[in-house]
């Protein structure tokens, strides 16, 4: 049992706080951090809401990808994968970009989900 | 800083400068752990000339500043717009330069291109002279530069960066694969490279281009690696429409480019734009490594953090689905 106000609403209205009444009375390099930083509350209340799905829809994704049982962890399954590209055999360049293209769109896929918390918008 | 180094700085500029006029410090620019940049008055016969002193804070950054100095000066023979150096003390490691008028403030500049877009045609063609001239500049005297003209090298180099973080990033690592599987065969003579020619780094007027700065990436390389590094989405500033640093379109920025006698490589442009939006986003990824280090604790760095996701979307759309 956690208490209220949840992380979401705490968030959000740490953001607003910051943007409607801190950032109106600070300038400069002061002003360029407090946008940062309401920027990140943002961030992060977005993150709440879609981050444990938008990780495990990856960590399917890459675990059928590289074969992988079903139930390793992300953090494993990204090293395995980067380990994958490293030792990817360069010789056979035909091989190496029928490789590369399908992991283009499990990536592409992580990628939008990930800009969708950090960055909404940008990719459209 | 006290009164006394305050005389002793007017005194130690006053010096480089011929016929040791009179200097005031009016303002501060910037105060970096790398270099300080003062706004001074300089003031002779009754005559004051605003001028700009850059001043190394270490041995290495002195270096820089004399490979700087040297460099805006073949600039400014070969044609480019850049600020006329006053006086230099390459032991001090201090340029003194006029100061040119001019907004460096991306997001200003670009609210004047937007009430004005005659400004933004002009400010693409402005870059594709002043880039034609520096790669025209005589490389000669900058045998010294480091060289990252072949693809195959500039590959290495990124891969270098990569080995070099300590999380995993493979979306990087596709980026390196395929800068080698689409190397350039090109053989090209090396020329000097400004390195990071953007919004930012140049001034600008009402009128265009007023002085490129900001020499210190400055090193040999492709023609097409500065061309292709103005144009990532990363330099529009939110102003996505507008290919060329958010300002104008490419077919102007190649029309001036060629007509001051640079040659356009499409095949090598591509390569460079791909290979460019990987080196940015190797760079970012450095920024909070340095934060989660320890080694810096700007939450600007840190915010970088949540930056990186963009250049790897840029990557992929670049490079395709080959």
């Amino acid at each position: 049992m956690l208490d209220r106000p949840d992380a979401t609403t705490l968030l959000k209205a740490m953001a607003e706080t910051l943007s409607n009444e801190v950032l109106p009375a600070t300038s400069g390099g002061t002003r360029h951090a407090v946008r940062v930083v309401a920027n990140l509350c943002r961030i992060l209340e977005r993150e709440v809401v879609a981050g444990p799905t938008a990780s495990e829809q990856t960590r399917q994704a890459l675990a059928d990808l590289l074969d992988d049982h079903a139930d390793a962890t992300l953090p494993d399954l990204v090293a395995k994968l980067d380990q994958a590209l490293r030792d990817g055999d360069s010789s056979s360049a035909t091989d190496d970009a029928t490789f590369d293209s399908r992991v283009r769109k499990v990536i592409l896929a992580d990628v939008e989900r990930r800009l969708a918390i950090d960055r909404p918008g940008y990719a459209s | 800083m006290s009164a006394k180094d305050d005389a002793e700085l007017t005194t130690r500029l006053a010096a480089i400068l011929p016929g040791k006029p009179e200097v005031r410090v009016t303002g501060v620019a910037s105060l970096g752990a790398q270099r300080r940049t003062l706004f001074l008055d300089v003031i002779e016969n009754d005559q004051t000339t605003k001028a700009v002193a850059q001043i190394a804070g270490n041995v290495l950054d002195a270096a820089d500043i004399e490979k700087e100095a040297r460099l805006l000066r073949g600039a400014e023979k070969a044609g480019v717009v850049v600020p006329r150096i006053l006086g230099v003390d390459v032991e001090m490691g201090t340029i003194i330069s006029e100061h040119v008028d001019g907004e460096s403030i991306p997001r200003r500049i670009l609210r004047l291109v937007e009430a004005s877009p005659k400004l933004g045609s002009q400010l693409a063609s402005d870059s594709g002279r002043a880039l034609a001239m520096i790669h025209q500049i005589p490389t000669t005297e900058f045998q010294d530069l480091q060289d990252l003209t072949s693809s195959d090298r500039y590959a290495d180099e990124m891969e270098r960066l990569l080995e070099s973080l300590s999380t995993p990033h493979p979306t990087f690592r596709l980026g390196v694969r395929w800068l080698r599987r689409h190397k350039l065969n090109d053989s090209l003579e090396p020329v000097v490279v400004h390195g990071d020619f953007r919004l930012g780094n140049v001034l600008a007027s009402d009128q265009g281009i007023t002085a490129v700065l900001d020499w210190e990436l400055v090193h040999l390389g492709d023609p097409m690696e500065d061309v292709a590094w103005l144009c990532l989405r990363t330099w529009r500033f939110g102003a996505d429409d507008l290919e060329v640093g958010g300002f104008g379109s490419l077919e102007e920025l190649r029309s001036a480019y060629e007509k001051a006698g640079g040659e356009w490589r499409d095949e090598a442009f591509h390569w460079w734009t791909v290979a460019r939006t990987l080196w940015w986003g190797l760079g970012l990824a450095r920024q909070v490594q340095a934060y989660m280090d320890g080694d810096a604790n700007s939450i600007v760095l840190a915010a970088s953090g949540r930056r990186v996701v963009e250049l790897e979307y840029d990557l992929l759309c670049l490079m395709g689905d080959a």
